[in-house]
């Protein structure tokens, strides 16, 4: 360790111990940071990190008086923080305010001077401009409506000739983007998503997923007669289980796959282009027990800067990724107390906060920012903006309040790359385990120890060649001594 | 004593290079001593390469965890396979009217490995000084050496049991089938003995807390 990193690590040690005086008693996030979070290292491990969220609150919509949410299946924000929710036993849309105070319910609508309403709607989407897109899934429609709440149009069961005579339509979930295009995931589709124009009509299907086949049960079905095989279970490729979709009209789909990529990021062909940058692929829990498999992701939630998060039903963690794949943090868990649910049913993030929907409660759990958290996701939209310099600061201090997030230090690396410092550069890409970042930085102070030392390798080499041809020469005059003595 | 340990330190490397010829004289004109000694020198260093490499290759080449490394299982995953390999191949080609006894398959085994030793220890080193762009020569001569080590167990197999080319090759397959066997009856073998401990023990834990 050279002196200058001793050194380094001796103001590291020293802001950290100034950092736990400091949190007792001048900033309480440092102070009651809960370190029961968790993270993998570049190595694959499970190290602890601290609480990147923490419930604040719970929301049931009963609070101003109006019924509580019965079985409520997904939520969505809007402009100026407003929150909907689709309150599914209840068949309405609750609106809440910035304060999750209900300022507004939508019941039904109005088609052509009939009354209508929903039955037991599944999913549903609101645009940036507030207009609702209703995956009514108990009618077989998806119904859009404006942000006033007035009818827009109604798509019905498609007619197509890529689809069977007797299929039934039942829409799940619901995305549009801003020309107004309909992406329908409906149950029993395996072909992908369903895609509207924005006229209602359907044009066609996009992204769909492979067949997974377990090996095992291939080999049955090959020794299986024709009529034994006809009564087995067909290979279908894996159903979506949620999708969502970010201002530039990617979508981004999660499915309960088990071993082919449960997240997928598709552009507008239906190609899965979600960068798997990261120490592995987004997937949710790396280690799992056998007995409980992996992670059951059932709802996706893109976020600004390309940060996504994925609900996983089966533990109830939420895993956040950049837009590199990088695993930022995890939260929440099942259980009975605040922060813990039932049966988490969907995600979403509005502004600095979490909301996390549970079904069978009926409730919205409030997770804030905590110090780390708004760190990190600060350092992410900072790199993602391009403020490298920024964002290497930013990731310092994440790095201090969490030594064990190896990809911070990539982020410090690269600020340091581009000031020139070469050799601390290398040094922190190596920390994070980045071979790439690594080897760029490490050729630059290559090249420069090379520059600055070349004289001496130079003369070195020159003195090397010197020495070599005069000691053959001694070596065959003595030889040549020898030999006339002898002689 | 300076000339005799040159010649000890050179005798690998004619082999390597010569091998028809030196396999020849490893079998038939060296002590079996002198060439067993050779033999586990370059078996020694052979591990010691390893835990070096484990240790000390540039951090683009080593995949290793330092917080996981144990030298003595890397000497362990050097030394297993080595002796598996002269047990299965021994145990063969006994069966298969080979010649060779056990002591010079050990031998040409151990000769035929040089190769690893030699290319690793400049590259070690190399290594560190390396870029992400210049890691295929790593790659090629790694491969280079293994290709090599190859080619000179097989001739070694060859020349120790008088067999055909063709033969050698089968040999050399079978001997991995039962090394594959040998493997299984090892695991088998260990999990059998630590049910057996663990059921004396607890009789012994019920006889003493009964008692």
């Amino acid at each position: 360790m050279s002196t200058k990193t001793r050194k380094t690590c001796r103001a590291l040690l020293l802001a950290l111990s100034g950092l736990m005086l400091l949190g007792s008693a001048a900033e309480p996030a440092w102070a009651g940071e809960r370190q029961d979070g968790y993270n993998y290292s570049a190595w694959g491990k499970a190290v602890p990190a601290p609480a990147a969220y923490e419930a604040s609150s719970l929301v049931n919509g009963g609070e101003a008086g109006g019924a509580a949410f019965k079985e409520p299946s997904d939520l969505q924000a809007a402009q100026g923080g407003k929150v909907y929710v689709l309150d599914s036993g209840n068949n309405r849309i609750v609106v809440l305010d910035a304060d999750f105070k209900p300022i507004r319910t939508i019941e039904g609508f109005e088609r052509e001077g009939q009354k209508e309403t929903f039955d037991n709607p599944q999913g549903f989407y609101v645009s940036e401009s507030g207009e609702i897109f209703v995956a009514d899934t108990g009618h077989a429609r998806v119904v859009h409506l404006d942000e006033d709440g007035k009818l827009v149009k109604i798509v019905e069961k498609p007619k197509s000739e890529l689809l069977a005579a007797d299929f039934a339509f039942k829409p799940l979930k619901v995305v549009a983007d801003r020309s107004g295009r309909v992406y329908v995931m409906a149950e029993g589709v395996f072909d992908g998503f369903m895609e509207f124009g924005s006229d209602g009509v359907f044009t066609s299907f996009i992204g769909a997923n492979r067949v997974e086949v377990d090996p095992a049960e291939y080999l049955w079905k090959r020794l299986a007669t024709r009529e034994q095989r006809s009564r087995m279970v067909m290979f279908t490729p894996t159903e979506f289980t949620g999708f969502d979709i970010d201002g530039e009209g990617f979508i981004y789909a999660a499915s309960a796959s088990r071993n082919g990529q449960p997240i997928k990021k598709l552009n507008a062909q239906g190609a899965d282009i979600l960068r798997r940058g990261g120490y592995y692929r987004p997937q949710g829990d790396l280690l799992y027990d056998n007995a409980k498999g992996p992670s059951r992701l059932i709802d996706i939630d893109v976020g600004d800067s390309d940060m996504y998060s994925v609900l996983d039903a089966k533990t109830g963690r939420v895993f956040t990724y950049n837009g590199d794949g990088y695993l930022l943090y995890v939260f929440g868990e099942l259980g009975n107390r605040i922060g813990q649910f039932d049966t988490p049913i969907a995600i979403e993030r509005v502004g600095d906060r979490m909301l996390v929907l549970d079904r069978a409660l009926g409730e919205i759990t409030v997770f804030g920012e905590t110090e780390y958290g708004r760190t990190l996701n600060e350092a992410t939209r900072s790199y993602y903006a391009g403020d490298e310099e920024r964002a290497a600061e930013l990731f310092e201090r994440t790095a201090s309040l969490n030594a064990n997030l190896d990809y911070a230090y990539a982020g410090i690396g690269k600020a340091l790359l581009r000031q020139d410092d070469y050799k601390q550069s290398a040094e922190y890409f190596k920390r994070s385990m980045d071979r790439e970042g690594y080897s760029k930085a490490f050729l630059l102070h290559r090249k420069e120890l090379m520059r600055e030392y070349f004289s001496w390798i130079m003369s070195g080499l020159v003195l090397a060649a010197i020495a070599f041809v005069v000691t053959r020469a001694v070596r065959r005059r003595k030889g040549r001594a020898v030999y006339a003595r002898i002689k | 004593m300076l000339a005799s340990s040159r010649q000890a330190a050179r005798h690998p490397l004619h082999v390597i290079f010569h091998p028809f010829e030196g396999f020849w004289e490893l079998k038939y004109e060296q002590s079996p001593r002198k060439a067993r000694n050779t033999a586990l020198v370059i078996l020694a260093l052979l591990a010691i390469t390893t835990v070096l490499k484990a240790q000390y290759s540039g951090f683009l080449v080593n995949m290793n965890n330092p917080t996981e490394l144990n030298s003595l299982m890397e000497i362990v995953y050097v030394l297993v396979p080595v002796m598996f390999w002269c047990t299965a191949n021994w145990s063969l080609t006994t069966l298969m009217d080979g010649e060779g006894k056990f002591s010079e398959i050990f031998a040409s085994t151990c000769f035929a490995l040089v190769p690893l030793v030699l290319i690793q220890f400049p590259w070690i080193w190399l290594s560190q000084g390396i870029a992400l762009e210049e890691l295929s020569f790593y790659r090629f001569f790694n491969a280079l050496a293994a290709a090599w080590s190859l080619y000179l167990l097989f001739v070694g197999n060859m020349t120790v049991h008088q067999f055909t080319p063709g033969k050698t090759i089968l040999t050399m397959f079978l001997t991995v089938v039962a090394m594959g066997f040998m493997a299984f009856l090892c695991l088998l073998f260990f999990s059998l003995i630590q049910q057996i401990t663990s059921f004396v023990y607890t009789i012994y834990q019920e006889l003493a807390l009964r008692g």
